[in-house]
């Protein structure tokens, strides 16, 4: 077991401020998730029939990187508070290499479908799709960014400090993988 | 420094909503928003009935915009604090705001030549109308820069009392995620990404008062303090 | 590195793989056979007991301060049910 399952009194993870952020994005996504709920609703032939175009293994693949992804970095912090900041940084880049590989298959799945004539005005569906799987890619790539200055946090000598920006940050990243979780069963699952 | 006049400039904020308010919705009626489905000939209706209220409000909501220019004022006062003396989020936020302020009466101002005369040819009003939404909705760039610049400062204040509190960091950095699908506005005249859309118009609308509401609250506590401190 | 395995949140990720696959099954209409509407609010509720699992173990809200906590369990319950009701309402 790990330390965090012995520890008996609260651990806010991260600076407090961090998380107005994150409700803030986590509220605007549940709008997101709502709202195209409801249009599929209106008009679910339409839904159903532009999701079979969607290429679910692909779907599947990314939320194995982004959950592989959330993993790593949940284990460099572990490694991190028991005083090896070279292994935490080794688990962050493993952590961004997901990620990295997350923003090539999205690559290869856009390209794939504009090929074949699907854009984002295409039809409702797609113009959700899009919208919502390319704000949740900026999501990725501001990820990319904070796990970087993650890495770089963990170069200079430890303090207490140091600790509660990882937390921070890895918070943040455990976002983006909720945020995806969620959205590859509605964009790609729900028939 | 003369913390009345850093008061002044943070209190024009409030003058600021209230007018535009009055201006957006009982007069122009552009409050909720003319839909980017509408034909020219309903749009030129909607100038041709309401001409003297559409004029006056766009008097008001151009009148008041330069008062946004005295809120960054404001802004750019207390950012020096955080950077310790101008530093370059101060006049990033300071170039970004001031863009931002054109960028509210350029509209009212293409608004207003529709309204100049309201019985020209209605496609031509149309025009007119789709540009004033798309030039008030779509350019989100400035306010993400300046929203950047100010959350950033903040979380980087190293003063020993901080002059605001990191939360308010990280709130100026989600509003700035926030305004970013406005800019893709131009792919749809209907749901919720188009200019009448939640995303695009409610949304947006209602998370900058909030944020002015905060950044006032905040910025006047900063001024107090440091009219105190001297 | 054997002392990975110790720790909960790997057990975890092996959990959620597992759990993905199976709402992948569940997508392609597998598991309730032809009943679509039983899959699907499969797939619902295994997303969101997914992101449960993110949110209390990798993001550590088990442990956080009881009013984060509620936030959050709040958000992931009030999601979850209000696109099943829209589901259900739909079809």
């Amino acid at each position: 077991m790990s330390e965090q399952a012995t520890r008996s009194h609260p651990h806010l993870p991260g600076e407090s401020g961090v998380w107005v952020f994150i409700l803030g994005d986590m509220l605007m996504f549940a709008a997101f998730f709502i709202v195209f709920m409801f249009y599929r609703g209106e008009d679910v032939a339409l839904y159903a029939k532009s999701q079979l175009t969607l290429n679910q293994h692909l779907g599947a693949v990314n939320t194995f990187l982004m959950l592989s992804s959330s993993w790593c970095v949940a284990v460099a912090i572990e490694t991190a508070r028991g005083g090896r900041p070279r292994g935490a940084q080794g688990w962050l880049l493993s952590a961004m290499a997901c990620a990295v590989g997350f923003v090539v298959v999205k690559f290869f799945e856009y390209s794939e479908k504009i090929a074949a004539g699907f854009t984002l005005t295409s039809n409702d569906f797609f113009m959700y799709y899009y919208m919502l799987t390319g704000l949740h890619l900026m999501h990725v790539l501001l990820g990319l960014g904070v796990l970087t200055y993650l890495w770089f946090t963990l170069r200079a000598p430890s303090a207490a400090s140091t600790l509660r920006t990882l937390e921070s940050g890895a918070s943040f990243w455990h976002m983006v993988d909720i945020l995806w979780i969620v959205l590859f069963a509605l964009l790609y699952l729900v028939r | 420094m003369n913390i009345r006049n850093e008061l002044l400039c943070i209190w024009s904020a409030v003058l600021f909503v209230i007018i535009f308010t009055i201006g957006i919705w009982p007069l122009t009626h552009f409050l909720p928003p003319h839909l980017p489905t509408a034909s020219a000939e309903e749009i030129a209706a909607l100038y041709q009935d309401r001409t003297w209220q559409i004029r006056l409000g766009l008097f008001l909501m151009m009148g008041c915009s330069g008062l946004v220019c005295a809120f960054v004022a404001a802004i750019t006062v207390a950012m020096k604090r955080m950077e310790q003396g101008a530093g370059p989020l101060t006049y990033t936020q300071l170039s970004a705001g001031s863009l931002g302020a054109v960028l509210l009466i350029i509209p009212c101002l293409v608004w207003t030549v529709a309204a100049f005369r309201p019985d020209r040819d209605p496609q031509l009003t149309l025009l007119l109308n789709d540009m004033g939404w798309i030039m008030l909705f779509m350019p989100f760039t400035t306010f993400v820069v300046q929203n950047i610049a100010i959350g950033l400062a903040i979380l980087g204040d190293r003063n020993a009392a901080p002059v605001m509190p990191r939360w308010v960091g990280f709130l100026n950095l989600w509003v700035a995620v926030l305004f970013v699908p406005g800019g893709l506005l131009t792919f749809f005249k209907k749901g919720p990404f188009a200019w009448s859309g939640v995303f695009v118009y409610w949304v947006p609308l209602v998370v900058f008062l909030g944020w002015y509401l905060v950044m006032f609250a905040m910025l006047r506590k900063s001024a107090l303090r440091a009219g105190a401190a001297v | 590195m054997p002392g990975i395995l110790k720790l909960r949140v790997t057990w975890l990720w092996l959990f959620l793989i597992a759990a993905t696959v199976a709402s992948w099954e569940f997508g392609h209409g597998l598991g309730f056979g032809e009943n679509i509407r039983l899959s699907t609010t499969a797939v619902i509720v295994i997303a969101f007991i997914k992101a449960r699992m993110v949110i209390l173990d990798f993001m550590e809200i088990r442990h956080a301060p009881p009013g984060l906590r509620l936030l959050l369990e709040a958000w992931t319950l009030v999601v979850a049910t209000t696109l099943l009701a829209l589901y259900w309402q739909s079809a």
